[in-house]
């Protein structure tokens, strides 16, 4: 088969991206494995918003407001109805993307000018409307998780490996990581196979998929409530993780970090994702950090952008990539492997008589 | 002698795909040319590469100036006015602003109120509708504000993009007598492109049909009328 | 009664500055077809040039028009430096490089001016006036002179003057616009310039009432797209429109909706947004779709 000629370092790299995952925490100190588990949780958000904008081409400026709902809704069971931590996990998934497909219904209508518009609008309003419900939500004060135990097993074997048992925030690493797997799979198999198709067929031309028979309104909810569940996910992971939300953990800001990895790392694939969350997830942290402590950048520069802090950076980066990269890191990544391929076959073939592109005033 | 309008050995397309290959045409100084052919020939692609809508190669000078590298804006300040196929009316502008549009880079005012005066002498409706959008002209109506539009812009030459599509008998008929009468008058040079060959032959001095982005035949209009097979072959009647 | 009257006063005040906003929103979507999520921003940084600029002695009534030259430029600077390159990219590209703006201009002014609310003078004493026996704040007739003059302003430019008529000649109808000699690249440049400072008009009225600090617009953009929506996107008149129902409706609902207070109003501009897009997406004045040629 010709596709097993073309794919193998594609299937090496996954391969060797999971190992590398898998056995990060046993080098790196807990602190910085519930960092990595935080940039792990955004990824599924991250791949969530994906789903919808680069495979279906909706654009929801609103996913916090959907991280918010997966959050809460596995903080009340946990907190106020003692339920097991990660049971709690599945169920604010499929309520949050049972609410994210109703959403699709009504968004159906809208132009994705106006979708943007009424998501972003809800993303700014929804710290309040957290807020709002006190008794169920803890109002302002929020809820507090505790954080769970690894069970006996893993501890032993993690301890076999490293010399310690594995802490608490390591066992909560190894829950986003599995979530990763399994919804990064569940992912890919979805774009390969029909559902995937239908939704790019959306995304490029919707007479046209209409015409080839594809069920345009089914596909663009499903898409908006698979798009819900991922959020969903990540917000009750992200809850866990933190071990405390509260209505200020879900700004505006956040929906914006979400669409930046979306676009950063490369809409309309699978790896982006994961890159695009280790990019929108650092870059601040490592802005504030990193640059100031190096002593070869001027201390201007380096207090500008420890100062002007994440938003600046984020700012440019996103205007940088949309004019220069607009396919994101997987983009450039992958021209860059086209250019590669071409060098090293030598293609050279000179068409006669080609006229130079279009002129902008076309 | 210098031609107004001279095209030499220009090719065009859009993309990779040419749709001229190697176009030649003049027009001179106040005449009227026709360029005939059936659809696809490449007539409007012409056209467009005459005004910068379409990247082209060879050689395109106005007025002895090279038009190579410039801006369809810059082009059309120099002295063309293209009236494009589908007229190119701003249907959410009155007729008033439209043909404002027309004069506005005007600074002789005078002459301008004595164009305006000219304008509507040929087109009295366009006088009465003068208030109202243009999207409540109809075809024929929008025809002639494009062309009174046109007008105003006082060029040396206009590129009209069949002026006669989907118009009536009638009013092609009264349209095309203005254009002549406009040349005649104001001495505009008018490059011609048109599916009704019969009444481009015409008014035109000069012809070319263009196949298949080549020029098939050239000559005067005359001759071509009374040649049969070339109107048989290349001109459908 | 005298209350309700009042209350609707303040609505109109508050809902000229909503107008302002949101007129410079349907500027820039009559002219590029995308929906800018920077303007709040740009209107908060041109509050802030104000602010600096009276701070260092400058009268109120000579920073205002220097601001609003200020805001014209930097929408210019903005549309040629970051919105050009693009000009061809799709609608969604433009959209996030928007937002990229957004996040930009926040943090900047965050950067160079901090985080903590300053408050910013009104020219207009906080007396009220009797007006046919309703005590109305010198303040709230003020923003409705202020705005209504600005806009009576845009709406001349735009209708009565040569330079407006290429605007909007350029915005609907590009390429037409060409084959005229309208410089389009220029006119959209004016278009962002203007909407610009019709946005910052709308941040220098506002920062008396909230205080000025980076964030502060960001609920006004939300009340300011519900104002654009209302009236139907492309419709300048329906921005404005839009805006004084805006502010009377979120006022009431503030005044007399028990609960609705502080920002839970803004649920009311988001229900607004919602009901809008459901029940009537063209809103008031638009049409179903704009034709470009």
């Amino acid at each position: 088969m010709s596709r097993l000629r073309g794919a193998p370092p594609r299937y090496w790299l996954v391969v060797i991206v999971v190992v590398f995952f898998l056995g990060f925490p046993t080098v790196i100190t807990s602190f910085q494995a519930s960092l990595w588990a935080q940039a792990l949780i955004l990824a599924i958000a991250i791949m969530g918003l994906n789903i919808l904008v680069g495979y279906s081409g909706q654009l929801s400026l609103g996913h916090g407001a959907f991280m918010a709902l997966g959050a809460y809704t596995s903080a009340i069971l946990a907190h106020r109805y003692k339920m097991d931590y990660l049971l709690t996990i599945p169920i604010a998934a499929l309520f949050t993307g049972l609410v994210g497909f109703l959403f699709g219904i009504p968004a159906l209508r809208l132009s994705p000018l106006y979708l943007a518009l009424a998501t972003f609008a809800l993303a700014v309003v929804t710290p309040s409307l957290i807020k709002r419900p006190d008794k169920l939500t803890g109002g302002v004060q929020g809820i507090i998780l505790i954080q769970p135990d690894p069970p006996g097993i893993a501890r032993d074997a993690f301890a076999t490996v490293t010399g310690t048992p594995m802490t608490s925030d390591q066992w909560i690493y190894y829950i986003s990581l599995a979530c990763v797997l399994v919804l990064f799979w569940v992912a890919w198999n979805l774009v390969r196979h029909r559902p995937g198709r239908a939704m790019r067929a959306l995304r490029d031309g919707e007479v046209a998929a209409a015409a080839s028979g594809v069920n345009i309104a089914g596909f663009k909810t499903l898409a908006f409530g698979i798009s819900a569940f991922y959020a969903g996910t990540a917000g009750s992971l992200f809850a866990l993780a933190t071990g405390f939300i509260s209505p200020d953990a879900f700004p505006v800001s956040l929906s914006i970090q979400l669409l930046v990895g979306a676009v950063v790392g490369g809409l309309a694939s699978i790896p982006g994702p994961l890159l695009g969350a280790i990019f929108a997830y650092f870059l601040p942290i490592e802005s504030n950090q990193w640059v100031p402590s190096q002593s070869w950048i001027p201390d201007q520069i380096a207090s500008t952008v420890k100062n002007a802090g994440p938003a600046v950076s984020y700012g440019v980066l996103l205007i940088l990539i949309m004019i220069f990269a607009p396919n994101g890191l997987v983009g450039l990544a992958r021209r860059g492997y086209e250019l590669l391929q071409k060098r090293l076959r030598g293609t050279n073939d000179r068409e006669t008589g080609q006229l130079p592109p279009d002129p902008q005033t076309v | 002698m210098g031609e107004l309008l001279e095209l030499t050995e220009v090719h065009a397309g859009y993309g990779p795909r040419s749709v001229l290959h190697g176009v030649s045409l003049s027009v001179p100084e106040g005449g009227i040319v026709s360029l005939l052919g059936a659809n696809g020939a490449g007539k409007t692609t012409t056209l467009r590469a005459i005004t910068g809508g379409v990247r082209w190669s060879g050689n395109i000078t106005f007025a002895g100036r090279s038009l190579r590298g410039m801006s369809t804006e810059d082009i059309v300040r120099g002295g063309i006015a293209h009236v494009p196929e589908g007229r190119g009316i701003c249907t959410e502008l009155t007729v008033d602003e439209n043909l404002k549009l027309g004069s506005h880079l005007r600074r002789d005012g005078a002459e301008v109120r004595k164009d305006y005066d000219r304008v509507f002498e040929y087109f009295p409706l366009l006088k009465a509708r003068r208030k109202l959008s243009s999207s409540t002209l109809s075809g024929g109506e929008q025809q002639m504000l494009a062309l009174a539009r046109a007008l105003l812009m006082k060029p040396k030459l206009m590129l009209l993009d069949e002026p006669s599509l989907g118009l009536a008998p009638i009013v092609v008929r009264s349209i095309f007598q203005i254009i002549k009468t406009i040349n005649e008058t104001s001495r505009v040079a008018v490059l011609l492109v048109e599916q009704n060959a019969r009444i481009a032959l015409d008014l035109s001095s000069k012809a070319l049909v263009l196949e298949v982005g080549r020029v098939a035949v050239r000559g005067d209009s005359a001759e071509l009328k009374d040649n049969e097979s070339v109107r048989r072959s290349y001109l459908g009647y | 009664m005298q209350e309700f009257f009042q209350q609707v006063v303040s609505g109109i005040a508050i809902g000229g500055i909503f107008a302002s906003l949101a007129l410079a929103l349907v500027l820039i979507y009559n002219a590029m077809g995308l929906v800018n999520f920077a303007q709040g921003e740009m209107a908060m940084f041109a509050t802030f040039v104000a602010y600096a600029l009276i701070n260092r002695g400058m009268s109120y009534w000579i920073a205002l028009p220097i601001t609003l030259v200020l805001a014209f430029g930097g929408g210019i600077a903005i549309q040629r430096l970051v919105i050009k390159p693009v000009e061809r990219a799709p609608v969604l590209t433009l959209v996030i490089i928007t937002l990229g703006l957004a996040t930009l201009i926040n943090g900047f002014a965050g950067f160079i001016f901090g985080y903590v609310p300053r408050s910013f003078p009104s020219p207009f004493s906080s007396d009220s006036v009797d007006v046919l026996g309703v005590f109305v704040s010198y303040r709230d007739l003020g923003v409705i002179a202020v705005s209504g003059l600005v806009l009576l302003g845009v709406y001349l430019l735009l209708q009565r003057t040569t330079v407006g008529l290429t605007m909007r000649a350029a915005a609907h109808h590009p390429e037409a616009s060409r084959l005229l000699g309208v410089q389009v690249s220029w006119m959209l440049a004016l278009g962002w310039g203007l909407a610009s400072a019709v946005g910052a008009v709308s941040g220098i009225m506002v920062a008396p009432i909230l205080l000025l600090e980076p964030n502060m617009m960001q609920s006004i953009i939300i009340y300011a797209f519900a104002a654009a929506v209302l009236g139907g996107i492309e419709s300048p008149l329906g921005a404005v429109i839009g805006g004084l129902i805006v502010g009377i409706t979120v006022n009431l609902a503030g005044a007399y909706l028990p609960g609705v207070g502080g920002d839970l109003q803004l649920a009311v501009g988001l229900a607004i947004i919602i009901a809008v897009l459901v029940l009537r997406p063209n809103g008031l004045f638009g049409r179903a779709a704009i034709r470009r040629v």
